[in-house]
């Protein structure tokens, strides 16, 4: 290859490759927002072993206005219908976990459409008294981040201005407070990512795979060089 | 005891000769560089795309009340590997344009559009209109956030037809029109899911394989282009070709694997991208999330849309990139071929590539007054180069003349 | 030398392409696995005061239809020409784990090809005795779901119940330990 030929395959490869990691990996120049999460919340939300204990404090918290359907978490006024156990059971698909090597059902993921035709009046009441129906937090954590929903549950108008997510915890009288909202994110985190073993092995599979086809092709081009020096090209 | 089912098959399909004839007899230029390797790259994402797609539908159910549950529930919790395939689809969605967009950039280059392959980058062309439709009506399906408002947007884009200076009232119908007609009402709502559905599944696929194939028949037909520029003579120059197989099938073969390498690492270890975290929410007509824009291989023609200050004349603009682009084969008619060998087509070839590299990254950025002027400044540019390519043609014309008819 | 490596090579190469197609084989495969949820254990209480004498109670399963009989204290299996070699996963006729069990749970899915056998309470001119018609092919079993003729291989499946005062629990260890 010349000179001039080696100088534009740099740079042809070298515009191609900046062009895509500015576009598919780290954009400097769009806009995006940062929200720094304390250490100590950061810790409790990477633990998988806090998440038993952030659903109780979700239950606890979150459930007069926000359900997580994905979990088989709904609003306390459903839960509380005679009727809703029938329901979930009917229409629902059971989640199941591993609790002492058994495998038990700890919730159903019932249908959206059944779900809201079943709390329709539950879902209007809280329409009217906060003017839209608080989401369903089931992928919140992927949509929004830790550090977003740490900041926001500790001070939602700090966040979003004019919201009208009430701020539950003061850290001014409950010193546990940030603790707790930490201990909340982390069990949401909890519910949208593969348990910490299916996630070893989603690592492994990826490393495999990734291995196997660099190795391929590396053998790919090792026979051919051979085959092709024995045919004289 | 195969070789004798192969006999039998062959002594009835002559298989052995077709594959002598196509693959082997086929000759290639040995001289062909690395980009001629992003066709059969665009070929394997297709393949991924259709094998993860047949997977994915069997699952997805295109009705708003469960569009996005049966895709972040039933298929990235419920169905073993189903997490895998969509990371696949997703991911090979933005691989397949990403090539092909380098597919059309070496084509450009080496001007593989020119006699006697005008019609290879005609259906090319039409492949890539019928690639962004694809992604278009695929993007609508999991019914998040992104999905409701981008084609919300899209849909509204034919709109802007209104703002023409003359015949305000007919654009305008036309426009409203072909709004309403794409969203199957004036609100996306199940018609316009099932609509997209089944197109983005059935219509689209088997238009894109029939193209496909077209394609790659004519490239067989027309021969291989050169990165020299020059037609081979496979008869009278022998050391100048080396069979397809071979030669070729391997070399393309390697490259393909360490693509498929670089492609998985995207599927395991890196989606942000390719599933962005604003559609992890369930689409809401009432509120637009903070940062809309489409997807990186439309925000070139977002940023020209959108940095004109006329709607209609930003509407005319990208249309017309289209449209030129198509035209390519027209536009320039020198009969030099390659930027090897046209130093002033090598410099608009670049001043093309950054203007169109500019216009996305620009396209990802705030709305502000300087960066509506610097995209009306790469629009120029854009239609700059489409503009030269005729100049250039014609000084070569005379060139090639004056050396007596050669290259 | 330069021989045998090559054939290594093309070894090598073939080896990886099989492991290369098993590998995109495998997920798309498992795919097509049950899910965990549809596998789960299910319990299912029947009041058998319910149930008249004869009578049969048609629910579900583990997704299967259950039937539900029960039967008078007189039936006994010496009115059915038993196949006697056809016995279930315990080597045994159903009769000897159900005999003496007033109400009892059943698999209703014919064990030939999957149909829903009908309920004949009142027998017929062949069988003159209460019995399980199989519609598709003919099929008949004894209320206890022992095979009398017709071409299913084996009796019909008997979950694990117990008896829990009027309630038959099924899905439980109790007089049927588990399904055979």
């Amino acid at each position: 290859m010349s000179t001039w030929g080696l100088v534009k395959t740099v740079f042809f490869t070298a515009v191609t490759v900046i062009f895509f990691f500015i576009i598919w990996i780290h954009n400097p120049f769009a806009p995006h927002e940062e929200y720094e999460l304390p250490d100590e919340a950061e810790k409790i939300i990477g633990d998988p072993k806090v998440a038993i204990e952030g659903r109780e404090l979700f239950k606890q918290n979150c459930t007069s206005c926000h359900s997580l359907r994905y979990d088989g978490i709904y609003l306390m006024s459903v839960t509380a219908k005679p009727e809703w156990s029938a329901i979930e059971k009917a229409h629902g698909k059971p989640i199941l976990e591993e609790k002492d090597g058994k495998i038990q059902v700890r919730g159903y993921f019932v249908p959206r459409d059944v779900y809201e035709a079943v709390a329709q009046a539950d879902l209007q009441n809280l329409k009217a008294s906060f003017g839209k129906i608080p989401p369903d937090l089931s992928t919140m954590y992927l949509a929004r981040g830790a550090g977003y929903l740490y900041n926001f549950i500790m001070d939602p108008q700090k966040i979003l201005p004019g919201t009208s997510m009430p701020k539950l915890f003061y850290p001014e009288y409950d010193k546990e407070a940030p603790q707790k909202v930490a201990k909340i994110v982390a069990y949401m985190r909890s519910v949208n990512e593969p348990p910490p073993g299916e996630k070893a092995k989603r690592t492994l599979m990826g490393i495999v795979t990734i291995g196997y086809f660099i190795a391929m092709g590396a053998l790919l081009w090792i026979y051919r060089k051979r085959l092709l020096a024995k045919m004289g090209y | 005891m195969i070789k004798r089912i192969v006999d039998w098959i062959d002594e009835r399909t002559h298989v052995r000769d077709l594959y002598r004839e196509q693959m082997v007899e086929y000759k290639v230029p040995k001289n062909l560089t690395f980009p001629y390797v992003f066709g059969v790259l665009a070929l394997i994402t297709f393949a991924i795309q259709i094998i993860s797609g047949i997977i994915l539908i069997m699952y997805y159910k295109p009705v708003i009340a469960h569009a996005f549950d049966s895709a972040n529930y039933t298929i990235m919790r419920e169905i073993s590997f189903g997490w895998l395939f969509r990371h696949i689809h997703a991911a090979g969605a933005n691989f397949f344009l990403a090539i092909v967009y380098l597919h059309m950039f070496t084509g450009i280059y080496y001007n593989a559009y020119k006699k006697p392959r005008e019609l290879v980058w005609i259906v090319g062309w039409v492949i890539y209109f019928v690639l962004l439709v694809t992604a278009l009506t695929g993007y609508l399906l999991p019914w998040g956030q992104l999905s409701y408002w981008g084609t919300v947007v899209t849909t509204e884009i034919p709109a802007s037809l209104a703002d023409a200076p003359i015949l305000k009232g007919l654009f305008g119908a036309i426009g409203e029109t072909i709004s309403i007609w794409m969203k199957g009402g004036y609100k996306l709502e199940d018609l316009a899911l099932g609509r997209f559905f089944g197109l983005h599944v059935l219509l689209l696929p088997l238009i894109l394989l029939a193209l496909v194939s077209i394609h790659l028949f004519l490239v067989r037909a027309a021969g291989i282009s050169n990165p020299e520029g020059y037609e081979i003579d496979k008869k009278n120059e022998p050391e100048k070709v080396a069979p397809f197989h071979p030669y070729m099938t391997l070399k393309e073969g390697a490259f393909a694997m360490w693509y498929l390498a670089i492609f998985f690492f995207f599927v395991f270890f890196y989606m942000h991208h390719f599933l962005p975290a604003d559609n992890f929410e369930p689409a809401d007509p009432l509120k637009t999330p903070p940062h809309i824009a489409p997807e990186w291989y439309l925000l070139g023609f977002y940023e020209v849309f959108r940095s004109i200050p006329s709607k209609f004349w930003g509407f005319v603009a990208f249309n017309l990139i289209l449209v030129l682009l198509l035209l390519l084969p027209f536009l320039d008619f020198s009969p030099v071929k390659s930027a090897r060998r046209r130093p002033l087509f090598f410099i608009m070839f670049l001043v093309f590539l950054f203007s169109s590299m500019a216009l996305t990254v620009l396209g990802t950025m705030a709305p502000t007054p300087t960066n509506a002027k610097l995209g009306m400044f790469f629009t120029a540019l854009v239609f700059l180069f489409f503009l030269s390519l005729p100049v250039i043609s014609f000084l070569e014309w005379g060139w090639y003349k004056a050396r007596g008819g050669r290259a | 030398m330069e021989a045998s490596r090559r054939d290594f090579l093309g070894v090598a190469l073939g080896g990886m392409g099989a492991v290369g197609v098993l590998g995109v084989l495998y997920p798309i495969v498992k795919t097509l696995a049950p899910s965990a949820a549809s596998t789960t254990e299910a319990k299912v209480e029947v009041d058998i005061t319910k149930i008249p004498e004869l009578g049969v109670r048609v629910t579900s399963w583990k997704g299967k239809p259950l039937f539900v009989l029960r039967l008078p204290k007189d039936l006994t299996e010496d009115k059915y020409n038993v196949k006697k070699d056809s016995v279930n996963k315990a080597g045994k006729l159903n009769y000897d784990l159900l005999k003496g069990q007033e109400a009892y749970a059943l698999v209703g899915v014919c064990t030939h090809l999957g149909c829903i056998p009908l309920w004949k309470p009142e027998g017929s001119d062949a069988v003159k005795a209460p019995y399980l018609h199989c519609p598709c092919h003919g099929g008949l079993y004894t209320p206890w779901g022992d095979n009398i003729g017709g071409p299913p291989p084996r009796p019909l499946f008997v979950p694990p119940q117990k008896r829990d005062g009027n309630k038959l629990i099924v899905g439980e260890p109790g007089f049927v330990k588990e399904l055979v």
